[in-house]
């Protein structure tokens, strides 16, 4: 392989820079970023979304595993069917 | 007893025949998510039977308190998660009182839900678990924690339908679900530092 290949290109260089490595609200992102997956944010929310979400590492990594741990729940899970014989016994009851 | 979702109970006027119509048609079909409900509240399959059972004919009994054209999935899962709280909560065979009192405390102090809350987990980690370990780690959470993050995670409900199916206010469903959240990241952890995917 091209060892040049692996030198980060001057923008990549760039976006490193202003890339933040710690992030002194958080807690506050925290919740934004679940108001946004659970598709609730209000406008306000989603402009701070956007505007800094690809700019804060620790946001996007937090943002990253909360959305994972969303995805999982709902596609990994074993959704069982409800027996028949209670779905029998629930309309006969109701309808005797 | 008020299974109404509004504080003002609308007493609709039901023939015989529309109230199995209705039955039929708005209720049955959210049976699998009921009965799925049902298991992860009670974590035995017998409570859980018997659960969807009382709710579904509770349901029938109480048809008039239904409004047409409402949600009916949230109109249920409210009477199953009152039926569960009422009946079945008390002979629960889960073990977590004190440990959810302690959580209780621990959680709803301010600054606890304030403070920055990292949990040292990767998405990759996550991917690589299962079902059953994410089930496991969902089951481990005190009931109310649980209870949140099915009804949004699992079954997609709304904060609004998510505060009228638990009678709280749309800040705490949204406070509670945070909590529940990182505590479900800890007990991920766990699985994932013993599956050896954290490494």
């Amino acid at each position: 392989m091209n060892a040049s290949s692996h030198t980060p290109s001057v923008t990549e260089e760039a976006q490193k820079q202003t890339m933040k490595h710690s992030c002194e609200h958080h807690a506050e992102c925290m919740k934004i970023i679940q108001s946004i997956l659970d598709d609730e944010a209000t406008e306000a929310e989603k402009d701070h979304f956007r505007e800094n979400m690809d700019k804060c590492l620790p946001c996007i990594e937090a943002y990253r595993l909360e959305k994972c741990i969303k995805e999982s729940l709902s596609l990994k899970l074993v959704k069982k069917p409800c027996p028949q014989s209670i779905m029998d016994t629930i309309l006969s009851k109701v309808n005797s | 007893m008020s299974v109404a979702m509004s504080e003002s109970i609308t007493t609709n006027e039901y023939t015989d025949d529309l109230r199995y119509e209705v039955f039929n048609r708005e209720f049955m079909p959210h049976i699998d998510s009921m009965y799925n409900f049902a298991f992860r509240l009670t974590m035995d399959e017998d409570d859980a039977n018997d659960l969807v059972q009382d709710t579904y004919l509770k349901a029938f009994r109480f048809i008039s308190s239904f409004e047409q054209g409402t949600n009916a999935k949230a109109w249920l899962f409210r009477i199953l998660k009152n039926s569960f709280i009422n009946d079945y909560r008390k002979k629960s065979k889960e073990p977590s009182k004190v440990d959810y009192q302690e959580v209780e405390t621990t959680y709803n102090s301010e600054e606890a839900s304030d403070t920055t809350y990292t949990v040292d987990l990767r998405a990759d980690a996550v991917q690589e678990l299962i079902g059953d370990e994410v089930a496991n780690a969902l089951n481990a959470l005190p009931v109310d924690f649980r209870t949140v993050i099915i009804l949004c995670d699992i079954e997609g409900f709304t904060y609004e339908e998510m505060a009228k199916i638990l009678d709280i206010p749309i800040g705490t469903v949204r406070s509670r679900l945070h909590r529940a959240r990182n505590l479900l990241k800890e007990k991920l952890k766990s699985y994932a530092s013993s599956m050896g995917y954290d490494s």
